[in-house]
């Protein structure tokens, strides 16, 4: 892992952005974890959603950043914050009692993808990832990404969409009233 | 020649397929003419290999092969007739006296419920008596020998309802396994030293100890087979069939096995001498223990159990010193009158619905005279009284024994005793039944069948057997005219200890004769004319009911601690350990079942955990392949 | 590239799909699993735009967008399963819904 480069003007201001972003992103994250109320919960992936966009633009992703917090943030943390609210208040006591035979397996799963995961990054992935490339000016633009999606990966733009119709008609089918026997 | 063996051979086997596959479709009366005549059909090929074999050079008959049956290396068993003068004497017996008592049968049998599988189990006998005795090679008489053997088993066990056949039939065919048995063991000898099961091996030169061995072997199986002591004990109880059965498998046949087989190994016999004189001694033994049985038996059957088991000592008697062909002869009258003998009792039983205590039978002659008079031509014949059949085969027996050495003196004795005795258990018993006033018991139950003694199937060939054992006798009177052991010369030639002179036949026939026809009137005196009164002597009567405690031995040596085994083995060791087994095996693969269920929690929580975990393990070998 | 290297993008994302697994496998209110099953989509997300700038390769921002939509699309039938359960009042307790035990 290559420490700090010169530090430039430039990019000590990254690099404090990314701290910043990074560290209200892992925050937010514990915080949807743990929160007893749903309702904070969805309240603090708000959060976690807009340090990711942040994060996403300083990797210039600037159309991925803004459908990040379109589609995410403005669509569906609202459909949650929408059924919460309608489910109603939910008490439920995650934390109470010791931790059962449950929680540690999961602790212990989670912590071993994780560290595995920290493993095979800090290995640089036996090589890939040693060279950065150079992006244009244009790496991450609507127009590119316009381009990108309907020329090369068509396929996976017309398959997106049938999902899309298919999941509205499920939820209509699920949120129908049912026939109630008499 | 070979035409007439396989069909003397197939029409029986043929017979009982037929019925068999006719099943309850095939009306009895079918199934019983089927068996008939398929007996009568066999005796025309017997009939027909007979006269091919007098016309050859020789009569030194022929093999047939059908194919090599057994094969293992070497050693080569085929499936092989063979027709010689002693193979063809025993063809015609078996199929003609055969083909008599199946006659006989459908009278007897009339009526009873389940005639079909009588008459497919006769037939089947037929053919495997056939079998035995036409085998071309030692393997092929031991299958004969066992099939005969599961016969008897099936026609004595008949009326399976009776718990009494049943035990006796399972009482005949274990003691005929350990026959079979000792035979087997012969057998393997020698195949070991000879490499062949052909009779033409009997004639390899073994050492004494092997010799005595195989003949030790097959004096085992021919002892169990024709019941004499030691192996005795099975053919009273075997009198639990139906009387055509006893008079076919238990008087005729089947149990003249063992003396067929010594005459036809007799090569071996004589190479292990001591063994065939044991075999000489033990008909002697027999015949005077059987004859004594006899004297106190009350069962008509059983008398005439008791007889055949002493008739065939003296077929063993002859046979043992040497004298083949007048062991054959014997067997062949034999046959003849006491066929005769059962076949007439039967008449009785069957008019007497069922009866067969002799105390109550008295007088039963001036009721069913052409019974009597039959059944005294059968029990001259027995006794030896000139001229009927006996006379001419018992006596030369009984004179061979004479110039063999101190202990044919013995047998001589036994042979002579044994007259005797002949003559007086018969002749109590034609007193005791036939002649006088008919009893009470008599008039009460006696019922003829449509005006006459017996179904016509029934009295045909007691008649035919009736004039057989008067002059059947005469094709033979040794010293004077020996056809038939000219006859059987080429095969089984006497030997030369067995010739006696004629004064030393004609002594002994007169001696003979004379005892029995005193035997004859002492009888008659004790029981027709009661002049005399039975002596008391509880001791000997004792001894004699209880067949000189044979039985009682036995049960207590060999029943007792097997009945007891197989119970101990059961209790401790099937019960809770071959039959657990099953149980056990459920029982642990539901308790696997029940482990495994535990995974299905319903949780969905256990389920992602399941993925988060093997995700993590999939990464991790991924990592390690790197 | 200005800034951090992809490395630490990586281990950040590596660190919220953790948290995002811990909460699916801990958590009993259905709302909060579906929470979490975003954190983790997200992460996903995280990691595929940091490649795509890696390797300068656009198919991984693309697949981020296709993530996005998938996302959308189970929420929704996710939420609508919540709302069928509330109308039929079951609990939404994951631990009360376990009629495929075994």
């Amino acid at each position: 892992m290559s420490g700090l480069v010169v530090a430039s003007a430039g990019n000590v201001l990254v690099w404090m952005v990314w701290v910043v972003a990074a560290f209200s992103c892992l925050a937010s994250g514990v915080a949807v974890v743990t929160f007893e109320n749903p309702f904070y919960s969805a309240l603090a992936l708000i959060g976690n959603l807009a340090s990711l966009a942040v994060m996403y633009l300083l990797l210039s992703a600037e159309f991925v950043a803004a459908a990040q917090v379109l589609v995410y943030a403005g669509a569906v943390v609202v459909m949650f914050l929408f059924v919460i609210a309608y489910v109603g208040p939910r008490r439920e006591t995650p934390w109470s009692g010791g931790p059962g035979w449950q929680t540690i397996c999961a602790v212990a799963a989670a912590g071993a993808l994780l560290v595995e995961i920290v493993v095979a990054v800090g290995m640089q992935a036996s090589g890939s990832l040693s060279h950065e490339s150079e992006v244009g000016a244009s790496f991450g633009t609507p127009a590119w990404i316009g381009r990108v999606f309907l020329v090369d990966h068509l396929l996976a733009f017309e398959i997106t969409s049938v999902v899309l119709l298919i999941a509205a008609v499920g939820g209509v089918i699920l949120g129908s009233h049912t026939k109630r026997a008499a | 020649m070979t035409g007439g063996a396989w069909l003397c051979l197939l029409a029986p086997l043929a017979g009982t397929i037929l019925i068999l596959l006719g099943g309850s479709w095939l009306p009895r009366v079918a199934a019983a003419w089927i068996a008939t005549t398929s007996c009568f059909v066999a005796f025309g090929g017997a009939v027909w290999a007979f006269f091919s074999l007098r016309s050859q050079e020789g009569h030194h008959g022929e093999i047939t092969t059908a194919w090599t049956w057994l094969q293992s290396g070497s050693f080569k068993v085929g499936l092989e007739l063979l027709v010689d003068p002693l193979s063809a004497m025993m063809m015609l017996i078996v199929s003609g006296v055969g083909g008599l008592i199946v006659l006989y049968s459908i009278g007897y049998m009339d009526g009873d419920d389940e005639e079909r599988r009588y008459f497919a189990y006769i037939a089947f006998f037929v053919f495997s008596m056939l079998l035995l005795v036409e085998g071309g090679n030692l393997l092929m008489l031991l299958v004969g020998w066992g099939l005969v053997g599961l016969s008897s088993y099936l026609l004595i066990g008949f009326w399976h309802e009776r718990p009494s056949a049943v035990r006796a039939a399972k009482k005949a065919f274990v003691m005929n396994a350990f026959g079979d048995a000792t035979m087997a063991l012969a057998f393997f000898i020698l195949i070991t030293h000879t490499n062949s099961l052909s009779f033409g091996a009997l004639d390899a030169h073994l050492s004494s100890t092997q010799a005595n061995l195989v003949a030790l072997g097959l004096l085992g199986g021919a002892v169990a087979k024709s019941a004499q002591i030691p192996l005795q004990t099975w053919l009273p109880d075997a009198m639990e069939g139906p009387t055509p059965v006893s008079a076919l498998i238990h008087a005729a046949t089947m149990v003249t096995a063992g003396v067929y087989l010594i005459a036809r190994t007799h090569a071996i016999f004589e190479q292990a001498r001591t063994i065939e004189l044991i075999a000489a001694g033990t008909g002697a033994l027999t015949l005077v223990v059987a004859g004594l049985i006899a004297l106190v038996q009350t069962d008509i059957k059983r008398v005439i159990a008791y007889s055949t088991m002493s008739q065939i000592g003296y077929m063993f008697l002859g046979a043992g010193v040497g004298g083949y062909a007048n062991g054959m002869f014997h067997l062949m009258t034999h046959a003849f009158f006491k066929a005769l003998l059962f076949m007439g009792a039967g008449l009785a039983i069957h008019a007497l619905a069922g009866e067969q205590d002799i105390r109550n039978m008295r007088g039963l002659g001036r009721v069913m005279p052409f019974t009597k008079w039959c059944f005294l031509a059968g029990a001259l014949a027995l006794v030896g009284v000139p001229p009927f059949a006996g006379f001419f085969s018992k006596d030369p027996i009984i004179a061979s024994t004479l110039n063999i050495g101190w202990y044919g003196y013995i047998f001589y004795a036994c042979g002579i005793a044994g007259a005797f005795l002949t003559g007086l258990y018969t002749f109590r018993l034609w007193f005791l039944v036939f002649p006088g006033e008919p009893s009470a018991f008599v008039r009460e139950h006696y019922h003829d069948h449509h005006g006459r003694e017996g179904a016509w199937t029934m009295l045909v060939p007691v008649g035919v057997l009736g004039v057989l054992a008067t002059v059947g006798g005469w094709i033979q009177w040794p010293p004077l005219w020996t056809p038939i052991t000219h006859w059987l010369a080429p095969v089984a030639p006497t030997l030369a200890v067995a010739e006696v002179s004629s004064t030393q036949e004609y002594v002994t026939s007169a001696v003979t004769v004379l005892v029995g026809v005193a035997g004859i009137a002492l009888a008659w005196a004790v029981y027709s004319e009661r002049r005399l009164a039975v002596p008391a002597a509880p001791f000997w009567r004792r001894l004699f009911e209880n067949k000189f405690y044979f039985d009682w031995l036995y049960d207590r040596v060999f029943y007792t601690p097997s009945a007891w085994l197989a119970t101990a083995l059961r209790r401790e060791f099937e019960e809770p350990v071959v039959l657990q087994t099953g149980p056990d095996l459920g029982d642990s693969t539901l308790a696997t079942g029940s482990l495994v269920r535990r995974i299905q929690t319903g949780l969905l929580r256990t389920y992602v955990l399941f993925l988060a975990a093997g995700a993590a393990g999939v990464v991790l070998a991924f990592l390690i392949a790197k | 590239m200005l800034g951090p290297d992809t490395a630490w993008y990586l281990v950040v994302a590596a660190f919220l799909f953790g948290m995002g697994a811990l909460g699916v496998l801990i958590r009993r209110n259905t709302l909060i699993v579906l929470l979490s099953l975003e954190l983790m989509l997200n992460a996903g997300n995280l990691a595929l735009i940091a490649l795509s700038r890696h390797w300068h390769n656009g198919a991984g921002q693309i697949f981020a967008l296709t993530v996005m939509a998938i996302a959308a699309s189970e929420v929704c039938v996710g939420l609508g399963l919540v709302v069928a359960l509330n109308r039929r009042e079951l609990s939404l307790d994951v631990d009360t819904l376990s009629e495929l035990r075994g």
